[in-house]
């Protein structure tokens, strides 16, 4: 899975839900939530997280232009790959981080993807966990 | 034939006697054995098995001694008691009770080892107290233990002779018993009455294990 | 409330260490006592029941003291009202079932108890059976009754699943539930079974070499900090399989197989029969009424 370690820096909550935005380095990530600050008290402007996504869930746009419903969105570049017959692995580089992304080897064809290319990187704010502190190994 | 019952019933009558002495004695002996951790318990534990290494002769050697009332152990019992061992049925009776220990201990004494502890433990947490818990946990657990060292022991003491021969000597109708009756009679090359005797302790001996096996094998 | 604070040294497979815990436990609470095996977890509950003997520390059980070495107070095991349920169950085997649950009576209880707690348990059937004729998860049934039928303050249960197949331990686990629920009686729970725990306790001690790693709710301690993963279950893994860049993982649920596919990366570190928290968010999984 994937880990990016960042603060919280806004919360929007009604009765059950909220949605938290986390600052990682200078980029902001939304996450949606199905706990509130009263129920989760980690849930507190300025805590450390960490956020974690699948791979699978992360979805790669090349010279993507208009909007998208998708609320995290972050530029990157690739920086490796590997391919299999169905299933094909792509390496991002974001700020200091790397993000992986698992998407059809199909797509990977179709966005005709080169080491070193700039893309852009979505992931869908229900997909991420946050966990409170600094992942540990 | 001749039919002297007499040393066969006197034979069976001890082994009685001391096999109920040492049930009596031995089990709750046996118990403590296995219960206990004080350090002299190797040498309580090696001198209960003396018996089973040691020549009958010494042992009765050493009781016939010990039982005389020319010595200090005789004739206090004689003087303080009233009681004359030496070359008497009940000195037999000690004797045989010495001797047979270690065959009822032993056995007893392993099998209490090897209940589980949490069985103890289960009957403690529910509130009984040590005898309870001995008598209706620790004691029906361990009955085919029980049974052999009880049958062993009954089964050794008709077949002692050493030992009852120093102790006893040969006094009929209170020390002569079969055993020493088989060997007196040889001696005096009856040999149809040595036969009579030796015939009759085969068959019941026979008999006495032929049970406790199956009783065993049932139990399983 | 219960208070317990128990200190003993033990000797460990890798060398001596002590056992240090100071444990509060609310009534009706049932707590579980988590950790691998050989970190003295067995030990404290024996503490408990008195079986063995701290070196220090004090136990006091709704403001009766059980155990105090300066006031030098150690009550017997069958003057604390403990249930305890022993790892291998501890029948008596020349007792039958009815037998067993009455050897638990106190002297001047009614029988009605027994009887009672023999329909409560389904066990009725069984009254006339001797113990070497049941399963093992009929001799858990009875042990449990047993255990209750002295009516005691605290149930102690020491890794009491163990040696049973998944089907059975899942209904036995319910049955404590159900059990729990009805007495309200306060449980003490030792075991090294994450999901037991995880359904079993309200809250959890974690104990490594003798003392306490983590407590608190299993959902908190157990979920590595991912509490908003709300899709959360443990289970065994059973298989690991290449697929393309990915690996698939067939993991054990309950009694239900599920399938999660990871990256390399992640199924390096894993091998059959690892326990495994899968988690996911609340949104993700699609819901059929059956």
């Amino acid at each position: 899975m994937n880990k990016l370690f960042g603060r919280i820096c806004e919360i929007d909550s009604n009765s059950h839900l909220s949605l938290v935005n986390v600052l990682s380095g200078n980029q902001v990530f939304t996450a949606t939530l199905l706990e509130i600050p009263e129920s989760a008290p980690y849930l507190k402007i300025n805590n450390d997280v960490t956020l974690l996504f699948k791979e699978t869930e992360v979805s790669i746009a090349k010279d993507f232009r208009g909007t998208i419903s998708l609320s995290n969105r972050f530029p990157a570049i690739v920086n490796g790959m590997e391919r299999g017959k169905i299933l094909s692995c792509v390496y991002l580089q974001h700020q200091n981080n790397e993000i992986v992304s698992v998407i059809t080897t199909a797509s990977l064809d179709r966005l005709a993807v080169r080491n070193g290319d700039a893309v852009e990187g979505f992931i869908k704010a229900n997909e991420i966990i946050l966990m409170e502190g600094r992942w540990a190994e | 034939m001749i039919s002297d019952w007499q040393p066969l019933l006197l034979t069976f009558k001890l082994a009685s006697f001391t096999t109920c002495i040492l049930i009596i004695v031995g089990v709750p002996f046996a118990w403590w054995l296995s219960s206990s951790s004080l350090r002299i318990r190797p040498a309580i534990e090696a001198i209960v098995s003396l018996p089973l290494v040691l020549p009958p002769s010494v042992l009765g050697f050493y009781l016939l001694i010990a039982f005389s009332p020319e010595n200090f152990f005789g004739r206090w019992l004689d003087q303080n008691i009233g009681l004359h061992l030496a070359f008497s049925f009940k000195g037999l009776v000690i004797a045989s009770v010495i001797y047979s220990f270690p065959f009822l201990v032993q056995p007893v004494q392993s099998a209490f080892k090897s209940l589980p502890r949490s069985l103890t433990e289960a009957s403690q947490v529910l509130g009984n107290g040590k005898v309870r818990t001995f008598l209706c946990v620790q004691l029906p657990n361990i009955k085919p233990a029980l049974l052999a060292g009880t049958v062993m022991a009954f089964a050794h003491t008709v077949g002692e002779f050493g030992v009852v021969l120093m102790i006893g000597g040969n006094i009929p109708g209170q020390t002569r018993l079969a055993s020493i009756a088989i060997y007196d009679e040889v001696e005096a090359l009856n040999y149809q009455t040595a036969n009579f005797y030796a015939l009759v302790l085969v068959v019941i001996s026979f008999l006495i294990l032929l049970s406790l096996y199956i009783v065993n094998r049932q139990d399983k | 409330m219960i208070q317990a604070q128990v200190k003993k040294s033990l000797k460990g497979q890798q060398g001596d260490f002590v056992l240090d815990i100071s444990i509060n436990i609310q009534q009706g609470e049932m707590v579980a006592i988590f950790g691998p095996s050989g970190t003295g977890k067995t030990t404290f509950l024996r503490c408990l029941a008195g079986l063995e003997q701290p070196e220090n520390g004090m136990i006091s059980v709704f403001g009766k003291v059980w155990f105090d070495p300066i006031k030098k107070t150690n009550l017997k095991p069958q003057e604390r009202k403990v249930g305890y349920v022993f790892q291998d169950y501890a029948l008596f085997p020349n007792m039958t079932v009815k037998r067993n649950l009455e050897f638990a009576l106190p002297a001047n209880n009614n029988r009605n108890r027994v009887n009672e707690l023999m329909e409560l348990m389904d066990i009725v059937d069984l009254e006339n059976r001797k113990p070497d004729t049941l399963s093992g998860g009929q001799k858990q049934k009875v042990a449990l009754a047993r255990a209750l039928v002295a009516q005691p303050q605290i149930l102690l249960l020491d890794e009491p699943f163990s040696a049973l197949d998944n089907e059975t331990r899942c209904n036995l686990q319910d049955e404590i539930i159900r059990l729990q629920k009805i007495f309200g009686i306060t449980c003490v729970l030792v075991s090294h079974d994450v999901s037991e725990v995880y359904k079993l306790a309200q809250k959890v001690f974690v104990l490594d070499n003798g003392k306490i790693k983590e407590s608190g709710e299993p959902a908190k301690v157990f979920s590595h900090g991912m509490t908003s993963g709300k899709f959360r279950f443990t289970g065994e893994l059973l298989e690991i399989e290449n697929l393309d860049v990915l690996f698939s993982l067939t993991v054990l649920v309950g009694n239900q197989i599920a399938k999660v596919a990871v990256m390399p990366s992640e199924a390096k570190s894993l091998k059959a029969g690892d326990r495994l928290l899968l988690v996911s968010k609340a949104f993700n999984p699609m819901v059929v009424k059956l």
